[in-house]
């Protein structure tokens, strides 16, 4: 009981906080920390909404009707895509300023403005947040009638993915730059496609899409999502155990365009922030 | 500069965008409690899925489910074909989950229980009954609209009994200038409703027969016998026998009456068929050929036309309130013109209009016959 309940808290947690620490990392390590204090407006608009709503639609008999929900989970979904997509580029752009910079020739236009940092930090957390904070209230009512383990569970899993969000942050500060924006890069790749994935499933599930029912494959034996690996695979990669064919089709085409995309040496300023470190010295 | 200071609005708009669209989806949950009461329990376990009903009304129906097993569980609403009406994903074990889905059409729809998320889930039958959620509120206005008119019909079969009850008494003593002066008094009732009298088959003729209108074979009974008897031949030896027949018949009418179902539909025909009541017998003096006191049948007639026309007003209101002032302008005109003829508590004779007046009055019945014939198409709507 307790064990289930904390890895829903890890997973709905996980992929929200994946994104922010990378974006702080990424923010902290190109010394852009004045852009900093965007990212906590963004989360904070996103949790309060979240709760908010959440306590609207748990304790009124106010509720979104099911194809609205699924409509704007949907949507949201493929907005944050359009959102994490720009981050890995302007990441690996930032990156080569960073060079360039290092070489004195600061580009100001690169520069990120305080809009893309809150509305992305706002869209991370926002995504699963209405989901979250309705599962949240429903731990709680639980606890008042009836068992506290539900909610002690669900805290412990969320405390869990801000932990390993806050490892994975430590971890990439002592990276090099290089690295970082590599390793983070391809790994937002799969995490985009994912929330792609994710987001076109809530369309189908709404009727929006056709082929709710044409499975690309059903892994709820093998790689059930309530397992701890599952919940794990879940939270970062959005990991489906039933995938839709429309699903498994716009993961790979999004990974097959994107991944190459963003690995592809551009030009000579491809290897430029190791160059740029060899050159300083 | 400018770019900082739009930022906040950002994120403003996008929670706007969001709360609204929550708001414009509230809704109260006095449908679900019209459609028959609490939320439906639904207790899920790894290898059951019990519900509390199964079935419902058609509107918004509340589903409760609570996870007794020990793996994380799903619950879905489908309908035929497995189109999704309504999910709860993630329930973890120990936890209550509140579904509420608005289900507008009747029919077959199946409960599933996924414990494990997986599969199809254990499934359960699902029936919804009633009709289409999102004409509850015009189904609640013709609803209100037959039950006013039926309290109308009801005050006035009860006055038409104990009326025709005292008539039949004086017809019965042989006090004929009292029976002469309750006639016309006692048929106002009978007058006010009879397109409720014309669904009851061959009570309408046993009580409201003309003389004109028998048909071979039929014995001539009724308000009209009694009349004849009354002002033209003087009473006869069976019209003690006759005022009985009508007290029974009369007392028939308003038992069946009570049992009667009418719809919105039937209100605007009746109030349309009143006033060709009007039009055909009233107008025409052919009704009252004794007594000639067609005036207050035409006043009784319209009244019952108002009666149903008021019934249904809120819906007409609603849905086209240009016929309904056209309704009320000229109820009001031909009104007007019958309180011009009234003498004492009641009118003047048939006999006494003039020409110019009947024709006065007939195209006053023809301004307003043309609106009431819309009224049914609009309350079909
Ligand atoms: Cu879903």
């Amino acid at each position: 009981m307790l064990f289930s309940s904390a890895l829903i808290g890890l997973r709905e947690g996980l992929e929200a906080a994946l994104v922010v620490s990378i974006l702080v990392a990424f923010l902290v390590k190109t010394e852009r920390r004045h852009a900093l204090r965007w990212v906590w407006p963004g989360v904070g608009a996103a949790v309060l909404l979240s709760v908010a709503v959440g306590a609207v639609l748990t304790y009124t008999t106010a509720q979104l009707s099911f194809e609205h929900q699924e409509l704007l989970g949907g949507s949201l979904s493929i907005v944050a895509v359009v959102f994490v997509t720009a981050m890995i580029f302007w990441m690996r752009k930032a990156a080569k300023s960073i060079a360039a910079e290092l070489r004195g020739k600061m580009d100001d236009a690169l520069d990120v403005g305080p809009a893309a940092v809150l509305l992305l930090s706002f869209l991370a957390v926002g995504r699963e947040g209405l989901e979250t904070a309705v599962f949240f209230y429903s731990a709680v009512q639980t606890a008042q009638s009836d068992t506290v383990q539900p909610l002690i569970g669900f805290a412990v899993g969320i405390a869990a993915a801000v932990v390993l969000a806050w490892l994975l942050y430590k971890g990439a500060v002592r990276f090099n730059l290089s690295k970082f924006f590599t390793i983070t890069g391809v790994l937002l790749v799969f995490v985009a496609a994912g929330v792609l994935g994710y987001g076109l499933h809530d369309l189908q599930e709404a009727a929006f899409l056709p082929g709710i029912s044409s499975l690309a494959f059903d892994a709820s034996a093998t790689l059930p999502e309530t397992s701890w690996y599952g919940a794990l695979l879940k939270g970062i990669f959005n990991y489906s155990q039933q995938t839709t064919v429309l699903q498994a089709v716009a993961w790979i085409a999004y990974v097959v365009i994107v991944l190459p995309l963003f690995l592809k040496p551009s030009k000579k300023t491809a290897p430029a922030p190791a160059a740029a470190a060899a050159s300083k010295e | 500069m400018t770019v900082r200071k739009t930022t906040p609005l950002a994120v403003v708009a996008s929670a706007a965008a969001l709360v609204a669209l929550s708001a414009c989806d509230s809704k109260s949950d006095t449908a679900g409690a019209a459609a028959g009461g609490g939320p439906i329990k639904v207790s899920a376990s790894d290898t059951a899925c019990e519900v509390s009903a199964t079935t419902a009304g058609a509107g918004n129906l509340t589903f409760e489910i609570t996870n007794k097993g020990t793996k994380v569980t799903e619950f879905y609403l489908y309908a035929e074909g497995d189109r999704i009406m309504g999910e709860v994903e993630n329930i973890a074990p120990g936890l209550n989950r509140r579904l509420i889905v608005e289900v507008a059409d009747a029919g077959k729809y199946q409960t599933a229980c996924k414990p494990g998320m997986a599969g199809a889930g254990i499934r359960g039958d699902f029936t919804v009954t009633g009709g289409v959620a999102k004409q509850n509120d015009a189904d609640a206005q013709k609803a209100q609209a037959t039950k006013s008119y039926a309290d109308y019909i009801a005050n006035n079969t009860a006055a038409l009994q104990e009326e025709t009850g005292k008539f039949a008494d004086l017809v019965k003593a042989g006090k004929v200038d009292e029976a002469k002066a309750a006639y016309a008094r006692t048929r106002v009732y009978y007058e006010r409703i009879e397109p409720v009298a014309e669904k009851f088959g061959d009570l309408d003729p046993a009580i409201d027969v003309r003389e004109a209108d028998l048909e071979p074979g039929q014995q001539f009974t009724g308000f009209h016998r009694l009349e004849k008897d009354l002002f033209k031949t003087g009473l006869q030896a069976d019209s003690g026998q006759i005022a009985d027949k009508l007290v029974t018949d009369v007392k028939e009418l308003v038992t069946k009456s009570k049992a009667l179902e009418l719809t919105a539909l039937d209100l605007a025909n009746g109030a349309k068929g009143l006033l060709d009541e009007v039009a055909t017998g009233k107008i025409t003096g052919e009704e009252e050929t004794f007594s000639h006191t067609d005036l207050w049948d035409f006043q009784a007639n319209l009244d019952g036309s108002k009666g149903a026309i008021t019934s249904l007003r809120p819906i007409l209101q609603a849905k086209d309130p240009a016929l309904t002032s056209t309704l009320d302008k000229e109820f009001a005109n031909v009104q007007g013109l019958l309180d011009k003829q009234r003498a004492g508590d009641g009118f003047k004779l048939y006999t006494d209009l003039s020409q110019d007046q009947v024709k006065e009055f007939a195209s006053a019945v023809d301004a307003l016959s043309e609106p009431l014939s819309k009224v049914a198409e609009v309350v079909s709507k």
